[in-house]
C-alpha cells in the first residue's frame, strides 16, 4: 500500500533537517483532545478553593497523589491523579466565544495575516497518519458529521477533520454493491497508475494530495466496524456512561486504538452564566465519569505512554459569582489537563492565589502549551515550521517555549 | 488602447498565402494573432465595410488601413485572402506579446516549458471558456486539423458558443456567493450579463445598486439580500457583507480594520470600513415570494466608532475604501431620499479607484493562469505586492481602455503564450536526465508561470465534463415533458456539489481533493451508473467497436481528450484479453480509472 509512501510525502512539515524527517516517519504518538466547548470552571474542578470569598459550596478531595486536591465533582478522575498533570496557571487572551474558539484551538500565534490551523489539523500535517494509514484527524461531536476544512486554516482541506456526527460513518463509506472487492483493488491499481503517469514532468504536490486523500477513503472503508456501538460491552456502556459524551469518549477509544493519529472530542454548552454550581454539578459529573474510565483503560492497555490526552476549554469561569449565581469568562487565570505521552504524571504545575482571580507564578499562555504538547508528541517546535506557499511560518507562537515542568 | 494594423487585401492563391505567413512566423510568434481568413469577395466593397469586419469580428479596436490595394474589379467574382498586420510600435505591440515579454522577464535564466500540445490546449481551453471538455468528435476534428490558426480560431469559437455565457454564470456566481445558495433571478441575471457580454464595471454597479423595477436587473439584489437574511438568532452581517465588497470588488479583505486600523497591513485603516459599513448598515433585505431585493434606509448622520485600542471617538460618513470621505447629501423633506447605494454604485466602480482596476484584472487573471499576479486574491496591500508589478498595471489599463471588457480580456489571455504554455517539462529519455528534469520542477514556484498552473475544476466542471466523457450528456440536458430539469440531473448536480464544493463562504481558489470526494467517487451509485451501458453512451459505443485499438483511441479522446500512446493502447488491448469473459465491466472499470485520475479531474 502507499499509506507509508503517503505519510512520507506528505505529513510531513518541511524540515530544515533531514535527519528530523526520519525521525518523525517512526513515530507513532497520537493524541486525544476533549474539548469542553465554552469554559469549565476551574474552581469546580482542578483548581479548587473551598472555604474562600469565591470558592462555591463543594469541597477538595484528596487524590490518589498525596498532597493534591481537586473539587469533589471530579470524585472518579482523583484516583487517576498519578497519570494525569494539571497547570493550573494558564492565561489567556480572551473571553469572547466568537475569537477564542479559534483562538485558543490554533494556539493563538503571532498574526501574519494566515489562518493557522487547529491543533488537529496542524498535527495531521506534522506528523501524517500512523503507520496504521488510517486518516490522521477525526472529530467526534454531537448532531452533523461530514469533512470540516476549516479546522485546516493554511493547510488546505485535505488537513481538515472527519467528523463523525454522533459516532455515526460519513456519506459512501461502503463499497458499492456493484464492485467487488478484487475488481476495488484492480480499478484503484489502474488509478494509481495513470497518476504515477501524469505525474511525471509536473510538480507532484497535487498528485500526492489526491493519492493521499484516496488511501485515506480505502483505509476508511476498510474499517467499517469502527463505528458499530453495538459491539461494545454492557460493563463499558456502565463505566463510560449512556450520556453523550460517555458514549464518544467510549467511541474515542477504539478510534485511538485503530492508530487514528488525533482524535478530538467536542462537548457543548459549557457557558454557566447562571446556576453555575448546579450546572456544573450536572456536566462536570458528566465529564469525570467517562473520562476517568479512559484514562484507567488507556493505561491498562498500555496506550498511555503513547496518547497524549488533552482537556481544555475556550477559557475558564470568573472566580466572582454574579447575581445570577453564574460565572462568567475568565481567560487571566485558569487550568488545563493533560496526561500520556512525554507529560509527566501526578503533578500539578503553577498556582493561582488564594482567593484564584489570578496567575501567583508566572502565568502561561496558550502558546506555550502548543511547544509543550509538540515537544511532548516528539515534534520539536524549533526545527520546523510550516511552508505557506513559499512563506515560512513557525508552527507555535514565536515568543513562547516549552513548559518544562510539564514534560517527562 | 487601440492598435494600429496595417491592411493589406489583394487576391492571392493559398500558397502565395501561406509563404505570408511563414515569413511573418518567422518574425516571432505573432502570426498566430494575426487573423488570416479568405472572405468572399462582397465584403472588401469599401474600406469601411472592412474596417467594421475586422473591427466587429477580431474586437482589435480601431483598424487604420494603410494599404489597401483592392479594387472591385479585380476581385470581383473571387475570393481574396486578406491580411492584417499590427504595426509593431514599442508601444502599441498586441497585449498578448507584451503579456509574455513581462512574465518572461521574471524567468531569472530558468527554462520555461514548451507551449502545450494540441490536444493539452484543447482541454484547457474548453473547461476555461466552455466549463467542460470537448466530444471526441470535437478532439478528432480539432487534432487533424492542420490550419496553423486553429487555436485562435478555437478560442473565438468559444467565446462566440453559447456554452460561454453558461460557463462563466456558473463561474461567477461562485466567485459572488462563495456558494451560500443560488437564485433562479441571479442565474439569469448573470446569464444575461455575460451572453450580451455587460461591461464589469457596469455589472458592479447593478450589483452595488439593485433596480426592482429593471426585470433584466433585479436578480442581482441576490448578491446583498443573500449576505443579510435573517439568520436564526444570529445579528443581521453587515459586518460580511462590507467584508465581501471590499474582498470580491476591491481585493482587499478588511475584516481585521472592523475593530481597529490593521496591525499588520498599514494599508488597511478602520474608517475604510466603517465608510463602506456606514452605508450598509442601512441596509435590509426584503425578499418577495421570488424576488430578491433589499431596502435602504436614508442616511441621516455620520456612522461613530472607536478603536479596540484608543478610545478617541472617530466619525465617517460614506467612504469607498481608500478614498475620501463622501458628504452626506442634504435629505430634502418632500424629495424622494437620496440612495447611498446609487452614490457607492457611481463611486465604487470606476476607473478612478486603482484596486477596483486592478482586481478585476488580477482575477481574470487568476481565472487563466491558476494564480494571481496579487496572490491571495483579496489581500491588495504594498506588504503583498504584485509578483509582476508592471504586468498588473498594463493589464488594468488595458481594461479599462476596452471598457471592461471580459471576453475582450479572456481573449487576450488565451492567446498569449503563458497561457498556451504546457503543465510539465518534456519527459527526457535518460532516467538520469528526468530524474534531474523532476528536481527543477518541484522547485518551480507557481508564481514563476514556467509551467501552465494546474487549475482546480469547479464540482460543475467536473460534473459537466463526466456527463460529457461518459456520453450521458445529451440524456440528461433534456428536459422531462413539464419543462422541469431532469431530475437524475438535479440530484447528481446536489451531489457533486456536495462532494466537490468548498464550505459555503470558501473561495474556490485551489486545488482541493478530499476524502469526501474520493469517497464519492469510489462508491456513489449515481456516478457508476454513468458507466453501465446505455443506448449511445461511452460504454455502448466502445462496444461496439469494431477493434480494440479504435476502442482504445475513442476511450482516450472522450474522456482524456487526447489520442492514447502506444503504450497505453497495447495495455488496454491486453487489458480487455485479459477480462474478455466480463468486457463491458472491464471497460468501465478501465473508464472509471480514469474519470478519477489526475489526469481527468484537475484542469491542467
Amino acid at each position: 500500500m502507499l499509506g507509508a509512501a503517503a505519510a512520507g510525502g506528505l505529513g510531513l512539515g518541511t524540515f530544515l533537517q533531514p535527519c528530523v524527517a526520519d525521525e518523525l516517519a517512526k513515530n507513532d504518538k497520537q493524541v486525544l483532545l476533549i474539548w469542553l466547548d465554552g469554559g469549565m470552571s476551574q474552581l469546580e474542578s482542578w483548581d479548587p478553593k473551598p472555604n474562600t470569598e469565591f470558592g462555591g459550596p463543594f469541597r477538595a478531595i484528596p487524590t490518589s497523589v498525596p498532597g493534591i486536591h481537586v473539587c469533589e465533582l471530579l470524585k472518579h478522575t482523583a484516583k487517576q491523579m498519578h497519570h494525569l498533570a494539571v497547570l493550573r496557571s494558564v492565561c489567556t487572551q480572551d473571553n469572547s466565544h466568537s475569537a477564542g474558539v479559534a483562538r485558543i484551538n490554533r494556539g493563538d500565534p503571532k498574526n501574519r495575516g494566515v489562518e493557522y490551523p487547529y491543533l488537529g489539523s496542524a498535527v495531521a500535517k506534522l506528523l501524517g497518519p500512523t503507520s496504521s494509514g488510517m486518516p490522521p484527524y477525526i472529530w467526534i461531536k454531537p448532531n452533523s458529521g461530514g469533512f470540516k476544512a476549516s479546522d485546516a486554516g493554511f493547510l488546505g482541506a485535505k488537513y481538515g477533520a472527519l467528523a463523525l456526527g454522533d459516532g455515526k460513518p460519513p456519506e459512501n463509506l461502503l463499497l458499492n454493491k456493484s464492485i467487488s472487492s478484487e475488481e476495488d483493488e484492480l480499478r484503484n491499481e489502474l488509478r494509481r497508475k495513470f497518476n504515477d503517469r501524469y505525474a511525471v514532468g509536473r510538480r507532484t504536490e497535487w498528485t500526492d494530495a489526491n493519492s493521499y486523500v484516496y488511501e485515506l477513503a480505502q483505509k476508511l472503508m476498510k474499517r467499517d466496524d469502527l463505528f458499530d456501538e453495538s459491539s461494545f460491552t454492557d460493563k463499558d456502556r456502565q463505566r463510560y456512561g449512556t450520556h453523550e459524551l460517555g458514549r464518544h469518549l467510549l467511541l474515542a477509544r477504539r478510534t485511538l486504538e485503530t492508530g487514528v493519529r488525533f482524535v478530538k472530542v467536542n462537548s457543548y454548552h459549557w457557558d454557566s452564566h447562571g446556576d453555575n454550581f448546579n450546572a456544573s454539578e450536572s456536566l462536570i459529573s458528566q465529564f469525570d465519569q467517562p473520562f476517568a474510565a479512559l484514562i484507567e483503560d488507556l493505561h491498562q492497555r498500555s496506550m498511555l505512554d503513547n496518547v497524549l490526552v488533552i482537556v481544555m476549554s475556550e477559557f475558564g469561569r470568573t472566580p466572582k459569582i454574579n447575581s445570577h449565581v453564574g460565572r462568567d469568562h475568565w481567560p487571566e487565570a485558569w487550568s488545563i489537563a493533560m496526561a500520556g505521552a512525554g507529560i509527566r504524571k501526578g503533578v500539578v504545575v503553577g498556582k493561582t492565589n488564594d482567593q484564584g482571580t489570578f496567575v501567583e507564578d508566572k502565568p502561561y499562555d496558550i502558546g506555550h502549551l502548543f511547544h509543550t504538547w509538540f515537544k511532548a508528541m516528539g515534534v520539536p517546535p524549533d526545527k520546523m515550521e510550516y511552508d505557506n506557499q513559499g512563506q515560512p511560518l513557525p508552527v507555535a507562537h514565536d515568543d513562547c517555549g516549552p513548559i518544562a515542568e510539564l514534560l517527562v | 488602447m487601440n492598435h494600429r494594423f496595417e491592411v493589406m487585401a489583394s487576391p492571392m492563391t493559398t500558397t502565395a498565402s501561406q509563404r505570408v505567413i511563414r515569413r511573418l512566423k518567422a518574425l516571432k510568434a505573432y502570426a498566430t494573432l494575426i487573423p488570416i481568413r479568405l472572405l468572399p469577395v462582397e465584403f472588401l466593397v469599401s474600406n469601411a465595410r472592412l474596417i467594421k469586419l475586422f473591427s466587429t469580428t477580431f474586437d482589435v479596436g480601431e483598424v487604420s488601413v494603410k494599404r489597401y490595394r483592392l479594387s472591385q474589379k479585380v476581385v470581383c467574382g473571387l475570393m481574396a485572402t486578406v491580411m492584417i498586420m499590427p504595426v509593431l510600435h514599442a508601444d502599441e505591440r498586441l497585449l498578448p506579446v507584451r503579456m509574455d515579454e513581462l512574465v518572461a522577464a521574471g524567468f531569472a535564466g530558468q527554462q520555461p516549458a514548451p507551449l502545450a500540445d494540441d490536444a493539452e490546449f484543447l482541454r484547457r481551453i474548453w473547461l476555461d471558456l466552455a466549463g467542460r471538455i470537448p466530444t471526441s468528435d470535437d478532439t478528432r476534428h480539432f487534432l487533424d486539423d492542420t490550419d496553423p490558426d486553429k487555436r485562435s480560431r478555437m478560442i473565438e469559437q468559444l467565446l462566440a458558443a453559447p456554452t460561454y455565457a453558461q460557463r462563466m454564470q456558473e463561474l461567477f456566481h461562485v466567485v459572488l456567493m462563495e456558494r451560500r445558495g443560488d437564485h433562479e433571478k441571479w442565474k439569469q441575471y448573470l446569464h444575461n450579463a455575460f451572453e450580451r457580454n455587460k461591461p464589469w464595471d457596469q455589472m458592479v454597479r447593478e450589483v452595488l445598486n439593485p433596480d426592482p423595477q429593471d426585470e433584466n436587473r433585479r436578480g442581482a439584489a441576490f448578491f446583498y439580500a443573500k449576505r443579510i437574511e435573517a439568520n436564526g438568532q444570529n445579528p443581521i452581517d453587515h459586518p460580511g457583507l462590507t467584508r465581501d465588497v471590499g474582498r470580491l470588488f476591491l481585493g482587499a479583505d478588511l475584516q481585521c480594520a472592523q475593530c481597529h486600523d490593521h496591525l499588520f497591513i498599514d494599508d488597511y485603516k478602520q474608517r475604510d470600513f466603517q465608510g463602506l459599513y456606514s452605508v450598509y448598515l442601512n441596509l435590509s433585505a426584503k425578499n418577495g415570494p421570488d424576488i430578491p431585493a433589499v431596502t435602504e434606509k436614508p442616511m441621516k448622520k455620520k456612522l461613530e466608532f472607536i478603536s479596540v485600542f484608543d478610545p478617541t471617538q472617530n466619525e465617517t460618513g460614506p467612504r469607498i475604501p481608500f478614498g475620501s470621505e463622501i458628504p452626506i447629501p442634504e435629505q430634502g423633506k418632500d424629495a424622494a431620499p437620496v440612495s447611498m447605494l446609487a452614490l457607492l454604485a457611481s463611486e465604487l466602480p470606476t476607473a478612478q479607484t486603482a484596486l477596483f482596476r486592478k482586481n478585476i484584472a488580477n482575477r481574470l487573471w487568476f481565472l487563466m493562469m491558476g494564480r494571481g499576479l496579487v496572490h491571495p486574491l483579496d489581500l491588495h496591500h504594498s506588504d503583498n505586492p504584485p509578483s509582476h508589478p508592471e504586468l498588473l498595471d498594463l493589464l488594468a489599463s488595458e481594461i479599462v481602455a476596452h471598457q471592461y471588457d471580459i471576453k475582450w480580456m479572456l481573449r487576450q489571455l488565451a492567446l498569449s503564450q503563458t497561457y498556451q504554455r504546457s503543465s510539465r517539462y518534456p519527459i527526457a529519455s535518460a532516467n538520469a536526465d528526468s530524474a534531474a528534469a523532476s528536481m527543477n520542477v518541484e522547485q518551480v514556484r507557481p508564481q514563476s508561470y514556467l509551467l501552465a498552473n494546474e487549475k482546480r475544476m469547479m464540482a460543475e466542471q467536473l460534473l459537466h465534463s463526466t456527463l460529457r466523457a461518459t456520453g450521458n450528456f445529451e440524456r440528461l440536458q433534456q428536459a422531462t415533458v413539464d419543462g422541469k430539469p431532469n431530475a437524475e440531473l438535479t440530484e447528481l448536480t446536489r451531489r457533486f456539489v456536495a462532494a466537490f464544493a468548498n464550505e459555503p463562504r470558501e473561495p474556490e481558489d485551489q486545488i482541493n481533493p478530499s476524502v469526501k470526494g474520493a469517497l464519492f467517487s469510489l462508491n456513489d451509485d449515481l456516478v457508476l451508473q454513468l458507466l453501465s451501458r446505455r443506448s449511445g453512451n461511452l460504454i455502448d459505443r466502445l462496444l461496439a467497436m469494431t477493434s480494440d485499438e479504435l476502442l482504445a483511441d475513442e476511450l482516450y479522446l472522450s474522456v482524456f481528450t487526447r489520442r492514447p500512446n502506444n503504450e497505453e493502447r497495447n495495455e488496454l488491448v491486453a487489458w480487455l484479453t485479459k477480462h474478455n469473459d466480463r468486457r463491458e465491466k472491464a471497460i468501465a472499470n478501465w473508464a472509471w480509472s480514469m474519470l478519477t485520475s489526475m489526469e481527468f479531474v484537475v484542469n491542467h
